[in-house]
């Protein structure tokens, strides 16, 4: 199944809508470009997922410098943030966000919303999937975009199972389109 | 009684007295039996009509809700739904249940019906929620009818002493005090009826608006805790259980305990009569030496409550591990969380299977009308894979005969493969990752095959750790490999260790106990009542229930469980080798780990918080539901969690308490309930109340926040469990300590102090003292006022003077 936009978990499916597979950061460029409120959704297994030489906390940093974006964790992932001293990251469940995302005039923890674009990983992927389901239904003035490895079919755009070398590749593209990178 | 199969039929049809002066409870009843024999003589075609049952012995007023239909609670669900407001999580955007579907109901669109998608979400958890209330009123039904057959309709009912106020969700729901199973039955007739109501509201063409399916899953989920309440009135006081006794016997438990040199009988479900039938047997012909029971799930807990000398061999999530491991040399299954593929796996190990419900006959044949040793023999000989016994008083003998006939030749047989055929195997995988995609918690059990292709097994045992036992790996494998079995050879030693010691179930909690801590419960100086309940539905055996429990009771908040995670609760152990049953005492009191039983017995946490409104508040129960709810929802600091809530059950058990206000927190596996009842804590609107003895209207802090949430990980349930408990009424040192213990989790878990404590601030005595300087900084920072301690009240009627 890998490379190909199925649900990770055999089970997982939905229907009729479902995501667009994403195999690199070009397709991006139009959503970027109309979507300037961005959150950044950071689930409890981005501080054991590695990155480069670092984690998937640090690319998170990474991603929110170049992005100029807001960052939730879920699920108890804020303390590795703040172990690291950054500061615009906030705590809130991953059940709060699929509820207020569902909310056009939600502005968030940190006031600076409402948002108009999601990126998300970093959850187990059931719960994920529960929480895009919730925002493709309900949250329609959000685009959506999961950056986790596996294919989430209520995203707008998610990567199709991707190989693991070929992801974070993918990821560094992504932070390169938003301005960041080296 | 006859022979023949009796229809004890009664039916209720209450009048609901709206005065609440009226202290008459009118009870219609009906018996028939096809044949009876009776003191009076024998009889064929007997009816009895009962018009009227006067209870004119107790004098406590009726309520304005006696035995309430669907929409009698509709205005308090309606409340609490305002404040905490579904969000829906569809898992499908189609519905499928009618042939004018499948409809399409993404955006706005409507089916062919006319319904919508969050109509459509909501009629889909009414629906989980009715399955999982028919699940357990069925069981109750089947108690019920079988006790009376066996001990007779006058047969009493009792809780046990200090049980004055008895049976107190009857008392609540009904206004009935249930003394007799006569009484149990029109109580049973009145929930069958209301879940014929709330399923066939279900139907296409029937309820059209998600807030009115939404009420309808309250209403269910208090006539389950309803069925759930006399199930277990009824088998504590006819089968010998602990009666609301917090010493109730420490048990074996763990697949190790299970001693090898006997016959092993192994039961599995929730219905306690069928295996009674083994125990008894085994005691009666002094077998005890040549053979031994253990449960798993429910019917664990009930076994053991009845005799002790019966194991608890493990959760749900056990059962297919323990049948392939071939210790179980006959397998008997009752009902409800029995895998519908046990025949099939029992049959891999030479071990018959005998069903002995209506709703899990497995395909098995019906022998219930043959001669015992037949029966024996065919089963012995392997001629049958199983059979199906509605008699339960055969199976004791069936299952124990059979058991010790086979076990010398069992012994001798080997059913897993070995380490060596295993690294054999793993040199064929495929490497498809299918096991991994259809592994529920993604396990990555590829890896672990193609280590022990190297001979490493450490992999598969980490992987057997976390395994709950689904083994979709296995049908998902292309080579048809039995992985699970593969995982059970590599934590064969784990496996053998499971030894343990758990306090079975005790049953209701005494009234002297809710004397004892009422006051402080109510004004928050014991910070909450924890309680672990529900299925076995979570990676890593019991660490992480186990972890929720010790955290909270180690902060003296009362910590009470029941069915498989009060199981897993008690499968860690210290560096004394003790279980946190052996470590903390099983009184309803600060600090405890008190069982109260199986799934059934779920009903006696309810029946805790309703007593203490009765007790301390002097509250009358009796058909009384939204003011004793509205009590609750404000006063008592109960948080449920059921870490590993897999079934429809458990969404009925969680519904009974939403109703009454008290929120549930759930695993991430529990997100796909997909429907969370969630708060917003900025929302002045929400949190605005009654203060009962003026009529103003107060805004509160947001308490509870939410009352039904899927946590991602412990440290998440830990900090919302912390701050869950909190309650309107807290005194300034109730709240002072919940908001202590609240911040010392948030930092424990989150690392950082947490920026909501101003909210919760009203008056400078509920500051912690030792945290006074940091928290006054953040009330200055978000200009804080001080705010009123209302007697908070949802209703306007409980307004003192009537709210005019």
């Amino acid at each position: 199944m890998v490379m190909k936009p199925v649900p990770w978990q055999t089970g997982e499916i939905c229907g009729p809508d479902a995501a667009k597979a994403m195999k690199s950061a070009d397709v991006l460029k139009r959503d970027f470009g109309k979507c300037k409120k961005r959150l950044l959704i950071v689930g409890s297994e981005a501080p054991t997922q590695k990155h480069g030489k670092g984690d998937m906390v640090d690319y998170a940093i990474e991603l929110s410098k170049a992005g100029n974006m807001d960052v939730i964790a879920t699920g108890g992932a804020i303390k590795a943030f703040v172990e690291r001293g950054f500061d615009r990251a906030k705590t809130m469940g991953a059940m709060e966000l699929a509820y207020r995302l569902q909310h056009p005039d939600w502005v968030g923890p940190f006031g600076k919303g409402p948002y108009d674009m999601i990126m998300i990983y970093g959850q187990p992927y059931y719960m994920q999937w529960t929480l895009l389901s919730a925002v493709m239904n309900f949250g329609t003035h959000i685009t959506a975009i999961a950056i986790g490895r596996y294919f989430q079919p209520h995203a707008k755009w998610s990567f199709p199972n991707m190989k693991e070398k070929q992801y974070h590749v993918v990821l560094n593209e992504i932070v390169e389109l938003l301005g960041g990178g080296k | 009684m006859s022979d023949s199969q009796p229809y004890y039929g009664a039916v209720c049809a209450s009048q609901s007295p709206r005065t609440g002066t009226e202290n008459v409870m009118k009870k219609k009843a009906y018996f028939r039996a096809d044949e009876a024999d009776t003191g009076l003589g024998k009889f064929k075609g007997l009816e009895v009509r009962i018009g009227t049952i006067v209870d004119d012995e107790w004098d406590e007023p009726m309520g304005p809700t006696p035995m309430p239909s669907p929409t009698d609670l509709r205005s308090w669900d309606h409340k609490i739904l305002s404040k905490y407001q579904p969000s829906y999580m569809p898992y499908c955007q189609v519905c499928c249940l009618c042939t004018m579907g499948k409809c399409d109901l993404t955006g706005d669109k409507r089916g062919a019906c006319g319904l919508d998608m969050k109509g459509q979400q909501g009629r889909i958890v009414l629906a989980a929620a009715n399955i999982g209330c028919a699940a357990h009123l069925a069981h109750s039904r089947h108690l019920i009818d079988h006790l009376i057959e066996q001990y007779g309709p006058r047969t009493k009912l009792v809780q046990g002493p200090g049980t004055e106020i008895h049976a107190p969700v009857s008392r609540l729901v009904t206004g009935m005090r249930p003394r007799t199973l006569e009484d149990a039955s029109i109580i049973i007739d009145y929930c069958e009826t209301q879940l014929n109501h709330t399923l066939s509201a279900v139907a296409t063409g029937q309820e059209g608006s998600w807030l009115d399916f939404e009420s309808k899953v309250f209403h269910i989920g208090m006539v389950d805790q309803l069925g759930m309440e006399i199930a277990d009135l009824a088998q504590v006081s006819t089968l010998d259980m602990p009666m609301a006794d917090p010493d109730a016997p420490l048990v074996e438990s763990g697949i190790g305990m299970m001693d090898m040199e006997k016959a092993i009988i192994l039961t599995i479900g929730h219905n306690i009569v069928p295996a009674a039938s083994i125990t008894d047997y085994i005691t009666e012909k002094r077998l005890g030496d040549q053979a031994e029971v253990g449960g798993m799930c429910c019917t664990a807990w009930d076994i053991t409550r009845r005799d002790p000398k019966a194991k608890v061999v493990g959760p749900i999530s056990w059962q297919l591990r323990f049948i392939r491991s071939g210790r179980a040399d006959v397998v008997v299954v009752d009902e409800q969380c029995v895998r519908t593929d046990v025949v099939q796996e029992a049959k891999k190990v030479k071990a018959p299977v005998i069903s002995t419900s209506d709703k899990a006959v497995m395909g098995l044949p019906d022998r219930s009308d043959d001669p015992i040793d037949s029966i024996v023999k065919e089963l012995i000989s392997g001629k049958i894979d199983g059979c199906y016994i509605s008699d339960h008083s055969m199976v004791g003998e069936i299952a124990t005969k059979v058991a010790i006939a086979l076990k010398p030749a069992r012994r001798k047989m080997k059913f897993f493969p070995s380490k060596k055929q295993i690294q054999k195997m793993a040199a064929e995988c495929k490497k498809c990752s299918e096991c991994i995609r259809a592994c529920p918690n993604d396990q990555n059990v590829m890896e672990a095959v193609l280590a022990a292709e190297t001979g490493n097994m450490e992999p598969l045992r980490d992987v057997y750790r976390n395994c709950i036992g689904c083994a979709r790996c296995e049908s998902a494998c292309p080579n048809d490999y039995d992985l699970h079995s593969w995982m059970v050879v590599a934590g064969e030693k784990d496996c053998e260790e499971e030894k343990y010691m758990v306090r079975t179930g005790r049953g209701a909690i005494q009234d002297t106990e809710i004397r004892h801590v009422g006051q402080p419960i109510v004004f928050g100086e014991i910070p909450g009542i924890i309680a672990h309940v529900g299925c076995a539905n979570y990676p890593g055996g019991g660490d992480d229930v186990h972890h929720m429990a010790e955290e909270f009771a180690k902060r003296r908040y009362i910590i009470v469980t029941s069915g498989c995670a009060a199981i897993s609760m008690g499968h860690v152990r210290d560096e004394n080798g003790q279980s946190i049953y052996e470590r903390r005492s099983g009184e309803f009191d600060a600090g405890s780990v008190v069982n109260v039983g199986s799934c059934v017995a779920n009903s006696h946490i309810a029946g805790a918080a309703i007593k203490i409104a009765a007790i301390f508040a002097k509250r009358n129960l009796r058909g009384n539901y939204a003011e004793i709810a509205d009590y609750i929802h404000h006063r008592v600091g109960a948080v449920g969690i059921s870490w590993g809530a897999m079934s429809q059950k458990a969404a009925s058990i969680a519904a009974g308490f939403w109703r009454l206000g008290v929120p549930v927190i759930v695993g991430p596996h529990g997100s796909k309930y997909r429907r969370m009842l969630l708060g917003k804590a900025e929302e002045e609107r929400d949190w605005t109340v009654y203060d009962a003895r003026t009529g103003d209207r107060v805004v509160t802090a947001p308490g509870p926040e939410h009352l039904f949430y899927a946590a991602e990980t412990v440290a998440e349930a830990n900090v919302l469990t912390a701050k869950l408990v909190i309650r309107p009424n807290d005194t300034g040192k109730g709240r002072s300590i919940k908001l202590s213990h609240y911040i010392d989790i948030h930092e424990t878990y989150y690392g950082f102090f947490p920026d909501d404590i101003w909210t919760y601030i009203r008056r400078e005595t509920d500051i912690p003292i030792t945290l006074k300087d940091k928290i006054l900084a953040q009330m200055k920072e978000n200009k804080w006022k001080e705010k009123k301690i209302p007697d908070p009240t949802l209703l306007k009627e409980q307004v003192i003077g009537g709210g005019k």
